[in-house]
């Protein structure tokens, strides 16, 4: 803390959700709690969003972030999501993903404009710090924009 | 200050497109307005010959009642009757993170896709008494934006409920049977506020007891509370939503026209205190006067007591700064 | 047993307690005591005082004799071996029959049926995105696409594990194949993996989710219906994997699956069936972690339990009610993406454990195919296993059975003084939770009211700050790691052929142009009534219609599509 007596700045808000048909959700309840007790706002959903609603949720929910979980070969949508926030005017919004993800995967979900793709083990402070920076590079490019 | 001087044309835009109800605009509105960030004031100025149109339901009471699932029913319900929805829907800030999680949509999947049905999540933030002037505002701007109906959903502790019911035309108290503690927690504060009473889960064993009391003890309210009727709903199957959906449409009805429309000028005058704490409030927080500083460091050293620092502030530095 | 009682204090014993509690007390956990996974105290030294041969009768007795403690048959793997399977699916029903095949080439006697994650969520492939159909598992909707999945095989020859959720979509095709074929129903043989919904709803939110009062009522109509029509058939599976590997410790991960179970056998009972009769075809099946001892205690500790609650709570005469038959698989939580040839070891060692706690039958994974993740899932080749690792897997339930000779002696652990202590102290914890699930109203009421899930999230992140602080090591990836950090290699997923999928589409249309439509109608007419009308109402059993309709044509979603709208749909009941 330092001894500044100014208050932080308004919390980042952040989407954690999970798209497709896989509905296993204990990594993305493990980290929802990560950012809550890190002071982000989390908006949580059930699993099996479609992707029009994943959309449809980041704009009335104004995100900074939108984190994906994929353990069952869902991450294979998330090339749509990228495509349909950016006709959504909502490209400033940045996404991860997590889960199991295999390497030559990776590289294509990253060319489609993913952020960062975490893995089983990625450690716990990584995972906060990185969506951190992205919520505010995120509130940067939407300022500007 | 190049951000202000950007500011005013870049909110007149967001202003129209708010107006025209576009969603991301609401939606950056909101955010705005939850940051009172310094076009907020200017959207909500832009807003006020467009208010009254919305009717407001608040919908509360305690954990596991359903209010959720109940709420997404009621909007099924709503749809099939033609209206356009706001749902604004607050969950508590963890007061140790400040962080919060909001699930409210965990419930709300079949309206996922509907382009009718606009969905905000709001954390309360650590605001002490300051949750009902943000979600007025929410609510302002759910109105101005061409809903039908808004629905606000708290979570049923007490004083925030009360604030809540202030500011919207029909209460809804939901609660579910044999939750015998929870019934006395609702004697004891919400029971009051009520417009309309459910008794959710009504599947269960126990349901009718549970009416049984809450229309005895509505019977101790005053005679005014003689009208509030008390339906049983069981959310998850649909049933008892159509009723429900009549009896908040026959009292908004009696009400003739919006009750915020209707507010006493002691209640404007409690939401101006409310705002007026709201602002000054972040202007201590955003300030960097030395003087400021100066103060907090001699309460700190113990020359000062915070009833008299508050004073000078707000003599020496507040009013002569404004 | 010892001729002369043992005299406590043993001589010495209180200097050799001071000597080792100055050595080790103090070491592990916040509050200086080492606890196992369900949180049991772990002392450094068990001896005579924990546990003495006095209690051996009421604690142990013998193989196949109460309380079944030491197995549920006398020789148990002396006498026969565990069953050896392995789960299959992948792409299209022709992928299926190919996979099939090659095992049964190889000797394999028993089958397995993993459907799709499209199937698993209740829709047809003409609903889903083109590019998630079949990969991870088999694309199944029509009385066709089954009848080619056993292509050159005999529906009624092999015994047959399928992971079928409710309302049991896959079993019913396969009966309508019997019926093509003209085989009768009674050779049909094998289980409805994935029929506990309690599991999907509290732990698992991978399948097709009636709500849960229709779901209720749909599996008692199913048990109902194999009970007359499928003797060979086991209709009920309680899956305590779900639990665990939603975050659950073994202990509660137990106490849920005999909450379940038990929700059930009063389900079944309250419809007036016998429980003599339906309670030796429950099976169930749990996950084995890595927390050795632990685990044997749990399927010790269970098995022991399972006895008691069905003669006391069910009056079960019939010997075969009071035995707990399980599938085991090792856990994929415990495996890791870093230094994953690591995993070999990991999996021997969750494998010996679950050896040693009496398994029927055993699936070990790959070491390279499901990392930390839900393994029964992932084991549908989210990634697929190189044949190596395959193998490994296989050849380690092989090395263990033949090389290490760990099936020579039956229940070779007990009468350890840790282990028998360890035994008896998870089976406090289980019936502590048991009780807490009882207080709540049982398993169904408590599920509804989201009792189970906040146990299990809380367990999960338990656990995940002791990995996160260290406490508990996993090795390659909060402790001895390395510098250069070799992964898996970076395979892409393996995924079907795009152009036999889209043959299987066009395929899966021009059946449902083809068919009767009168037929349909009017089968889902009859299955819409069945739903409406009360449970229990003769001749409106839900299953015996999804069967009928089946038959007449009527494809996997629309059967879910029907039943989604009679029943209602089942929300996930969880928060973070």
């Amino acid at each position: 803390m330092s001894d500044s007596t100014k208050s932080i700045s308004p919390p980042p808000r952040v989407l954690v959700t999970k798209i497709g048909l896989d509905g296993h959700d204990r990594g993305s309840r493990i980290v929802a709690a990560y950012l809550r007790d890190a002071g982000m706002e989390v908006i949580y959903t059930a699993p099996w969003q479609k992707i029009e609603a994943v959309v449809k949720l980041a704009v009335e929910e104004d995100v900074d972030v939108i984190g994906v979980s994929s353990l069952a070969t869902d991450h294979l949508l998330l090339p749509d999501l990228m495509a349909a926030l950016g006709e959504a005017g909502f490209g400033h919004v940045k996404v991860v993903a997590g889960g199991i993800i295999p390497d030559g995967d990776e590289a294509e979900l990253l060319r489609a404009g993913v952020s960062r793709v975490f893995h089983p083990g990625s450690p716990r402070e990584d995972i906060v710090a990185t969506v951190g920076d992205l919520a505010t590079q995120a509130r940067a490019a939407c300022a500007n924009g | 200050m190049t951000d202000r001087s950007a500011a005013a044309p870049a909110s007149g835009k967001l202003l129209e497109r708010l107006l025209d109800g576009e969603p991301a605009a609401l939606a950056k509105a909101i955010t705005l307005v939850e940051n009172a960030g310094a076009q907020a004031a200017q959207v909500l100025a832009g807003i006020q010959s467009r208010l009254g149109h919305a009717l407001v339901i608040g919908v509360t009471g305690p954990p596991g009642a359903g209010k959720s699932t109940l709420v997404s029913a009621l909007v099924g319900e709503l749809r099939r009757r033609g209206k356009s929805l706001g749902i604004l829907a607050v969950d508590p800030s963890s007061p140790l993170s400040g962080g919060a999680i909001l699930g409210d949509r965990i419930r709300m999947a079949e309206h996922a896709c509907d382009p009718e049905v606009f969905v905000r999540s709001l954390a309360t933030r650590g605001h002490v008494g300051g949750l009902s002037s943000a979600a007025a505002r929410v609510v302002d701007l759910m109105d101005a934006a061409g809903k039908d109906v808004v629905i606000v959903e708290t979570v049923g502790a007490g004083q925030s409920d009360v604030e809540v019911a202030q500011l919207v035309d029909v209460t809804v108290v939901v609660c579910a049977p044999g939750l015998g503690d929870e019934i006395q927690a609702i004697k004891a504060g919400i029971l009051e506020i009520a417009d309309v009473l459910v008794v959710n889960k009504a599947d269960l064993p126990n349901a009718e007891r549970t009416m049984a009391q809450l229309e005895g003890m509505l019977s101790l309210r005053d005679p005014g509370a003689a009208g509030v009727p008390v339906i049983a709903t069981t959310a998850t199957e649909g049933r008892g939503v159509a009723e429900l959906s009549d009896a908040v449409e026959a009292r908004a009805e009696a009400l003739g026209g919006s009750v915020r429309a209707a507010r006493t000028l002691a209640q404007i005058r409690l939401q101006i205190a409310d705002s007026a704490a709201e602002l000054l409030r972040r202007r201590l927080n955003d300030s960097d006067d030395e003087g400021l500083h100066a103060l907090c460091r001699s309460v700190q050293r113990g020359e000062l007591d915070l009833e008299n620092a508050a004073r000078r502030y707000l003599s020496d530095y507040l009013v002569n700064k404004a | 047993m010892s001729e002369q009682p043992v005299q406590l204090p043993l001589p010495g014993f209180e200097s050799a307690r001071a000597e080792w509690r100055r050595d080790y007390d103090g070491q592990a956990g916040q509050d200086g005591i080492l606890r196992n996974r369900s949180g049991i105290e772990i002392k450094p030294l068990y001896t005579c005082e924990d546990w003495g041969e006095e209690r051996y009768m009421e604690d142990l007795s013998f193989p196949g004799q109460l309380p079944m403690t030491r197995g549920i048959y006398p020789s148990m793997h002396r006498g026969r071996t565990w069953t050896q399977r392995q789960l299959v699916g992948f792409g299209t029903p022709e992928d299926y029959n190919h996979r099939l095949k090659t095992i049964l080439a190889a000797g394999g006697t028993a089958g397995s049926l993993i459907p799709c994650n499209s199937v698993y969520r209740g829709y047809d492939c003409d609903e889903v995105e083109l590019p998630l159909l079949g990969t991870c598992g088999a694309v199944v909707n029509t009385v066709d696409d089954m009848d080619l999945c056993y292509r050159d095989i005999g529906v009624g020859e092999l015994s047959t594990a399928v992971n079928d959720p409710l309302p049991f979509t896959l079993l019913a095709l396969l009966l309508a194949v019997a019926k093509r074929r003209d085989v009768p129903w009674s050779r049909i043989t094998g289980t409805s993996n994935q029929s506990d919904y309690i599991s999907h709803f509290v732990a698992n939110h991978m399948f097709f989710r009636i709500a849960l009062p229709g779901s209720r009522r749909v599996l008692v109509d199913h048990v109902e219906f194999c009970q007359t029509h499928l003797p060979g058939w086991n209709p009920i599976s309680v899956v305590g994997q779900h639990m665990q590997q939603g975050g659950a410790t073994p202990a509660e991960a137990m106490a849920l699956t005999l909450c379940t179970a038990i929700q059930y056998a009063e389900d079944c009972r309250t419809r007036g069936m016998d429980p003599d009769v339906f309670l030796p075809r429950f099976t169930f099946f749990f996950d084995i972690s890595i927390s050795f001892f632990e685990e044997i205690a749990k399927l010790r500790a269970g098995r022991r339990l399972w006895q008691r609650i069905v003669r006391e709570r069910f009056g079960a005469k019939n010997p075969k009610a009071w035995r707990f038959k399980f599938h085991a698989q090792t856990s994929g939580v415990d495996l890791t993406r870093q230094q994953p040839l690591n995993n070999v070891a990991r999996v021997a060692v969750q494998a010996i454990a679950g050896i040693f706690g009496g398994l029927q039958s055993l699936h070990t994974d790959a070491y390279d195919e499901v990392l930390s993740v839900p393994t029964e899932e992932a084991a549908r080749i989210a990634i697929v296993p190189t044949e190596e690792a395959a193998r490994i897997a296989i050849a380690t339930q092989n090395i263990l059975r033949e090389e290490a000779h760990l099936t020579d002696v039956i229940d070779p652990l007990a009468g350890s003084y840790y282990l028998e202590t360890l035994t008896n102290r998870m089976e406090e914890e289980i019936e502590a939770t048991i009780a807490r699930i009882d207080a709540a109203g049982g398993m169904f009421a408590a599920a509804e009211a989201g009792l189970p899930q906040d146990m299990i999230g809380k367990s999960a992140r338990v656990f995940q700050e002791k990995v996160d602080s260290g406490q508990e090591t996993i090795v390659g990836v909060n402790k001895y790691r390395e510098a250069e950090e070799p992964t898996t290699a970076p395979r892409p997923l393996e995924r079907p052929d795009q152009s036999a999928m889209e043959a299987h589409l066009a395929r899966f249309r021009a059946f449902k142009a083809e068919r009767s439509q009168a037929a349909v109608t009017a089968a889902l007419d009859i299955l819409a009534r069945a739903a409406n009308a009360a449970p229990g109402t003769p001749g409106q059993n839900v299953y015996e219609k999804v069967v009928e309709a089946a038959m007449a044509g009527v494809t996997h979603g629309e059967l879910c599509a029907c039943l989604r709208r009679e029943l209602g749909f089942g929300q996930p009941l969880v928060m973070p």
